[in-house]
C-alpha cells in the first residue's frame, strides 16, 4: 500500500529565531527523501514535529489523508510514525531484549519470534541477551531501528544516523534502508552530509534558515549544487596543496602511557608519534577511543612523564598548558562552550585566556585592558569574527565565529604547532570552509598541526600523515595520499 | 494569560534587583508571620526595623554587627567567585579569635604600641592556619571542603570551650568560663565616648576595597573569575588549580579570623565560650545577598545586621524569642534564591489570541 505523508505551512517560533517558517512538503513512499541543511536550519524541529516531541505553532500534517494529532511521541507511533534519533535512547544495563520489549504490551514470547524474524530478514546479528553496553555504535543503532520496526511503521525517520558509525556501518545501514525502501516504508533520512545524500537518496529538500529552499530529484543535483543551495552561496572548493617533505622534526613522542582512575576515560598505551615542521597529523577514531585524554595529555591539562614529550629539543611532558605556550604551542579543545571560552564572559575576556607572556595582557599580577582589547580588535578583524563589538558576551557569537575566535586567539602568537580537537565539530558549511582555509595556510607558513577530528573527510583533506586511534592505541602513521576513507573506516572499526 | 519564558541572558539589571525583592518578601512574609503570632504586622516590623537604628547607641551597634559579616563575608567572596565551598568561616573565626586571645593574654597588664598589631596578625594567622585544613584535604587528598571546613566548626568550638574553662580560665574568675581581661593596649580602641563602635569597622573597609581591587584589577581575580564559570576553562587556561584554592582559602581564613579578632579585643576584651552568634554562617548569607560584589556586601551586611538587633528589641518589647532573628536571616535566603529564577525567566503576558 502507498504511503503518503504531508507537510502542510508548519510554523513553529522560538523566541529570537524562527525554526520552522511556514514549510510544506510532501512525501511517497518507495523512495527515500533527504532533508538536507545546516546545524540550526531547522530540520531537526521539523523531525521533531513530526514525531511529536515538538508541537507546531501553525500548520497540519496528514497521513494518507488523515489529519494527524500529534501530541506527543506516543501519538506519532500509534500512527506508524517511527523514528531513530541521533543519540541512542537505550539503557546500557538492560539486555537488547528487554530494551526492545520495553514499551510494548505484546506477549514476550511472540515479540521474540518477531523479532528473530525481522533480524534474519534484513540479517541482522545481535545476541538479544547482552547488555546494549557491550555493543558497538552500529550495533545499538540497529536495536533502535528493530525497536521502530517491531511497530512496523509506515514512516521511518533516521536523524543524522551516521555521526557515530564507521564507514563500515554506515554503507551497511545503507543497504538496509534501501530494503525497508522497497518494501514500502517512507525513509526521510536527515543529514547535513552531503556525500550520504548523493549515495542514498532519491530525493532532496534542501532547508536553509527554517525556510524550505527547494525540492529535487538527486539525479539532478551534485555535491557542489547542494552545497551551494545549502549554505545560499557559492563556496569556492578548498585543496590543499602537497607539502613541502621536511625532516626537521618538531615535536616527539615517546612511549607514552596513561592510565586513569576514572573508569569512564580511556587508557592509553604505547603512543608513540613525530611530526615535523610544516606538516599536519591526522588522527581519525570514532569518539570516545581515546582523543580527549591524548588531547589533554598534549596540551598539558593532563601532566605526563617529563621526557615522553620532546618539542623543539626541550622535555615538557611535566608542564602545564600555559607554560606549553610559551614554547609556541596552542590549543583548540573540542568543547567550545564549557572549556575553549567561557559564554558568560565578555569577548575580549575570553581572548585574555591564553596568557601568552609577550601578549603583556598581565603585568606585576595586574589585568592590562587595553592590551587585550587591541589584542582581541586585531583577531576579531584577522580571523573575520563577525562582529565589531569586543564587550560583547562571547554567547552571542554563532559557533562559527566563537571558534573562529578561539582559532584566532591561539595563533595570535604565532605559534610553531597548533593541536585541535574536532575545530569544525557542529560548525555551518561557510564557517568550516573558513576553518580549513585557515589550518592549511599555517602549514603553508611551515608551521605544525595535529588535527584530531572524528571527521574522515576533514582529515583526508587536511593532513599530510595520519594515523587512527582505538582503544587507546594508535595505528601505524600513513601518509595521507595513501589512505582512503573505506582504510580509514576498517582501523576506526579496530582490524589491523 | 501568563506565560514563562526563558530569558536571552540573564538580566544584570535584574541580579542587582532581586536581593532588593528578596528584602521585600522578607517584609511581606515576616509581617505575615507576626500577624498570625497575634501582633500588628507594622509595629511588629517596626520594633523589629526601625526602633532598634532609631538613637545613636543603635546606630553604633548596628555597625558593631555589621563589622563582622561584612568582613567574613568578603573573605568568603573570594572562596565562592572561585568554586570553593567554604562553610566553616564560623571555626575561621573561633580559632582567630582563639590564637589572638591567647597572644593578647600573654601581655596581659603590658603596655605598648605593639601589642595590638601583634594581637590581630595573630587573629588573621590564626584563622589562615585554620582554613588551611580543608583547602590543603582538598587539594592533595580530594575531600570536599564543605563538609571539612563545616566539621571543623565544631572542634574549634570544643578548643575554646576546653581553654576558656580548664587552661586560660580567669584565676580570679570563680571558675566562670572566661580569661582575664586584656590589657588596654590589647584592645581595639572605641571610636566614641559611651558607643560600643570599635576600629574594627576600619578593617572591614579595607578589605572592601582590597577586595574590589583584587576582583576586577588583577589577575588573581580573573583566574578566580574564570574557575568560577569552568573549573575545566581554568585548567586548560594552564592556571596553577592548587596553588589558587589553597591561596582562597588563606584570604577567606584571614579574614574570618580578623572578624574573630574584632569580636574578643572590642568591647568585650576577654575570650568567653560565646563569641560569636554564628556571625560565621550568617556572612554566607550576606555574601550571597550582596552578590559577592564588595559594595554590594557592604549593604547586605547593614541589612543581616539588622535582623540581629531587632531580634533584641522583639524579645524585650514583644518577648518573642530572640531566634526570631534567624528566622529572618532564613527567609532573605529562601527568598532570594526563589527570586533568581527571575534571572533566568520573565513573565511573559499574552493577550488571547483565536
Amino acid at each position: 500500500m502507498n504511503t503518503n505523508l504531508k507537510i502542510s505551512n508548519v510554523t513553529k517560533i522560538y523566541p529570537g529565531c524562527v525554526a520552522n517558517d511556514n514549510v510544506s512538503l510532501e512525501f511517497n513512499s518507495g523512495k527515500i527523501y533527504a532533508l538536507l541543511g545546516e546545524n540550526g536550519a531547522g530540520k531537526s524541529t521539523l523531525v521533531k514535529i513530526l514525531s511529536g516531541v515538538i508541537i507546531p505553532d501553525e500548520g497540519k500534517i496528514y497521513l494518507n489523508e488523515n489529519n494527524l494529532k500529534l501530541n506527543s511521541p506516543l501519538d506519532a507511533k500509534k500512527n506508524d510514525i517511527g523514528m531513530v534519533f541521533q543519540h541512542f535512547n537505550l539503557f546500557e544495563t538492560l539486555s537488547v531484549f528487554e530494551n526492545l520489549i520495553i514499551d510494548s504490551d505484546e506477549q514476550r514470547e511472540s515479540l521474540r519470534e518477531k523479532i528473530d524474524t525481522i533480524m534474519k530478514k534484513y540479517n541482522f546479528s545481535i545476541d538479544l541477551d547482552i547488555p546494549v553496553l557491550n555493543l558497538s555504535a552500529g550495533q545499538k543503532q540497529k536495536v533502535e531501528i528493530i525497536r521502530c520496526l517491531i511497530r512496523s511503521p509506515k514512516v521511518l525517520i533516521m536523524d543524522e544516523p551516521t555521526s557515530v558509525l564507521t564507514e563500515q556501518e554506515t554503507s551497511e545501514l545503507f543497504l538496509s534502508l534501501k530494503k525497508f525502501s522497497e518494501e514500502g516504508i517512507l525513509i526521510i533520512y536527515i543529514t547535513h552530509k552531503l556525500k550520504e545524500v548523493m549515495q542514498l537518496c532519491d530525493e532532496v529538500a534542501v532547508m536553509r534558515r527554517g525556510k524550505l529552499v527547494s525540492v529535487s530529484e538527486i539525479k539532478n543535483e551534485n555535491i557542489e549544487s547542494l552545497a551551494n543551495k545549502m549554505v545560499g552561496q557559492n563556496l569556492k572548493t578548498i585543496k590543499k596543496k602537497k607539502a613541502k617533505t621536511s625532516s626537521d622534526q618538531l615535536i616527539k613522542i615517546t612511549n607514552l602511557n596513561f592510565t586513569s582512575e576514572d573508569p569512564f576515560e580511556t587508557n592509553l598505551m604505547d603512543i608513540n608519534f613525530s611530526v615535523n615542521r610544516g606538516e599536519c597529523l591526522g588522527i581519525a577514531g570514532i569518539s570516545g577511543n581515546g582523543q580527549s585524554e591524548l588531547f589533554q595529555i598534549l596540551s598539558g591539562e593532563i601532566i605526563s612523564e617529563k621526557n615522553s614529550i620532546e618539542f623543539n629539543n626541550n622535555y615538557i611532558g611535566d608542564l602545564n598548558p600555559q607554560e606549553r605556550r610559551e614554547y609556541l604551542m596552542a590549543f583548540s579543545p573540542e568543547d567550545r562552550l564549557e572549556q575553549a571560552a567561557i559564554p558568560q564572559m565578555k569577548i575580549f575576556e575570553n581572548v585574555a585566556l591564553n596568557n601568552f607572556k609577550s601578549s603583556n595582557f598581565f603585568n606585576n599580577g595586574l589585568i592590562n585592558e587595553n592590551k587585550i582589547k587591541e589584542h582581541s580588535k586585531k583577531i576579531i578583524s584577522d580571523f573575520n569574527v563577525n562582529t565589531d563589538n569586543i564587550e560583547l558576551k562571547s554567547q552571542f557569537l554563532s559557533g562559527g565565529n566563537l571558534q573562529k575566535l578561539i582559532i584566532g586567539r591561539e595563533l595570535i602568537t604565532s605559534p610553531d604547532l597548533l593541536i585541535c580537537f574536532n575545530p569544525t565539530w557542529g560548525l555551518d558549511v561557510g564557517a568550516i570552509n573558513y576553518i580549513h582555509e585557515t589550518l592549511i595556510k599555517i602549514n603553508e607558513k611551515n608551521k605544525s598541526i595535529i588535527l584530531i577530528s572524528t571527521d574522515t573527510d576533514e582529515l583526508l583533506k587536511l593532513s599530510d600523515k595520519i594515523s587512527v586511534i582505538h582503544k587507546g592505541k594508535l595505528s601505524k602513521i600513513m601518509n595521507a595520499e595513501e589512505v582512503t576513507s573505506e582504510k580509514l573506516g576498517i582501523l576506526m572499526g579496530g582490524a589491523n | 494569560m501568563i506565560k514563562i519564558v526563558k530569558r536571552d541572558q540573564p538580566s544584570r539589571a535584574i541580579f542587582f534587583f532581586t536581593p532588593v525583592l528578596a528584602i521585600f518578601l522578607t517584609l511581606v512574609a515576616g509581617g505575615l508571620i507576626f500577624f498570625i503570632l497575634g501582633f500588628k504586622p507594622f509595629e511588629a516590623l517596626k520594633f523589629f526595623f526601625i526602633v532598634p537604628i532609631a538613637d545613636k547607641y543603635g546606630f553604633s551597634e548596628l555597625l558593631l554587627k555589621a563589622t563582622p559579616l561584612c568582613l567574613i563575608a568578603i573573605g568568603l567572596s573570594f572562596c565562592f567567585k572561585s568554586n570553593n565551598w567554604n562553610i566553616g568561616a564560623e571555626g575561621q573565626l573561633t580559632f582567630g579569635a582563639i590564637v589572638s586571645g591567647g597572644i593578647a593574654l600573654l601581655f596581659y597588664e603590658q603596655e605598648g604600641f605593639y601589642i595590638l598589631p601583634i594581637v590581630i596578625l595573630a587573629g588573621a594567622i590564626g584563622g589562615m592556619l585554620y582554613a588551611s585544613i580543608p583547602a590543603i584535604l582538598k587539594t592533595y587528598f580530594n575531600t570536599n571542603e564543605i563538609l571539612v571546613s563545616l566539621m571543623l566548626v565544631y572542634v574549634s568550638k570544643l578548643i575554646l570551650d576546653y581553654l576558656v574553662v580548664g587552661p586560660w580560665s580567669n584565676p580570679e574568675g570563680f571558675n566562670f568560663p572566661e580569661t582575664r581581661q586584656f590589657s588596654d593596649s590589647a584592645k581595639l580602641p572605641l571610636l566614641f565616648e559611651g558607643l560600643r563602635i570599635h576600629a574594627g569597622i576600619f578593617l572591614a573597609l579595607a578589605a572592601v576595597v582590597i577586595s574590589w581591587f583584587v576582583f576586577y584589577k588583577t589577575y588573581l581575580g580573573f583566574q578566580m573569575k574564570v574557575s568560577g564559570f569552568s573549573l575545566k576553562t581554568a585548567k586548560y587556561a594552564g592556571y596553577k588549580g592548587k596553588k589558587m584554592i589553597i591561596l582562597v582559602f588563606l584570604i577567606s581564613g584571614a579574614c574570618a579570623g580578623l572578624a574573630g579578632v574584632g569580636e574578643i579585643t572590642g568591647p568585650i576584651g576577654q575570650l568567653h565560650r560565646e563569641i560569636s552568634p554564628d556571625y560565621g554562617f550568617t556572612a554566607i548569607i550576606v555574601a550571597f545577598l550582596g552578590r559577592l560584589h564588595p559594595v554590594g556586601i557592604i549593604f547586605a551586611s547593614l541589612v543581616v545586621a539588622i535582623t540581629y538587633l531587632g531580634a533584641e528589641t522583639a524579645q524585650i518589647f514583644m518577648q518573642i524569642p530572640k531566634y526570631t532573628g534567624q528566622v529572618f536571616q532564613g527567609m532573605i535566603l529562601f527568598f532570594l534564591l526563589a527570586s533568581d529564577y527571575l534571572l533566568f525567566f520573565k513573565f511573559k503576558f499574552i493577550g488571547s489570541k483565536k
